[in-house]
């Protein structure tokens, strides 16, 4: 196996999350705020973070199957709430976290087949 | 629990105080950001069959600039997939206005289990046993993480 698509599905999943994130946090303060300025501050980053991210699965998907490529993503569950309780103060559950784990792993086992 | 969940509540009681049209219920319906989450999932994997199909179509044209992705959009599969992608976008931003991203993420990898098992039926790809455990795994995950919430709509 060689080291460039770790490095492009590595990319592809950094991109994604930043994306949820930025998107998570638009939607939020649209609840309040509306659709105006603070809303594009954070919704045109997300858009730009999931366009990159969707162009680098795309050429992934050239070259391997969609069963193969697609669960690296899966490590995302567990990026994601993570960060979701850090960086956007998201209450983070025992539950939450041992479901979010379970999720991983069977993604993980799913990509490893 | 999080405080952000009484929009669906308070639609659902402000429509059933005056005569309701099938219309309007159906709105209400498709408004609930849980129904919300399965139809996202629902378009996601189209979206990923759909990208497969046309990235298949054009994997000969992968040389070069190719490992970009750009030369997918030869093919008229990968547009009926990006169709599927805006759809999806647009259900899951309405889905994070309603929902915690740290709860709504977790639930939203149902399609872990929803494009292999799509792969299997359509697009012929193998299921080895060790994918059928992760599958199993995801699938109690995700139980685990919606647990609390349906107590809560049995509650309501």
């Amino acid at each position: 196996m060689k080291i460039l698509p770790f490095v492009l599905i590595f990319a592809a999943l950094i991109t994604f999350v930043a994306g949820q994130l930025f998107f998570k946090r638009a939607m939020e303060g649209s609840r309040s705020a509306g659709f105006g300025k603070q809303f594009a501050t954070f919704f045109v980053p997300g858009i730009v973070s999931m366009t990159i991210s969707f162009f680098l699965t795309l050429g992934l998907l050239q070259r391997f199957d969609l069963s193969y490529i697609y669960p690296f993503q899966g490590l995302s569950v567990i990026i994601v709430s993570v960060t979701a309780a850090f960086l956007l103060k998201e209450k983070l559950t025992l539950q939450l976290t041992i479901g979010a784990l379970l999720i991983s792993l069977g993604v993980v086992l799913v990509s490893l087949s | 629990m999080p405080t952000n969940f009484e929009i669906s509540d308070h639609d659902t009681m402000h429509v059933a105080t005056r005569a309701v049209s099938p219309w309007q219920r159906f709105w209400t319906f498709l408004g609930n950001p849980w129904f919300q989450i399965a139809i996202n999932a629902l378009v996601v994997t189209a979206s990923e069959l759909f990208l497969k199909l046309g990235a298949r179509d054009t994997a000969h044209l992968a040389h070069g600039w190719g490992w970009t992705g750009f030369t997918g959009l030869a093919s008229i599969w990968t547009w009926l997939g990006i169709v599927c992608v805006i759809l999806s976008l647009m259900s899951w931003l309405y889905v994070l206005r309603h929902v915690p991203l740290s709860i709504a993420f977790p639930l939203s990898n149902v399609v872990h289990v929803l494009v292999p098992l799509s792969c299997w039926i359509f697009l012929h790809e193998l299921i080895s046993t060790r994918r059928w455990c992760g599958i199993a795994l995801v699938l109690i995950g995700l139980a685990v993480v919606a647990k609390p919430f349906s107590r809560i709509e049995e509650k309501l």
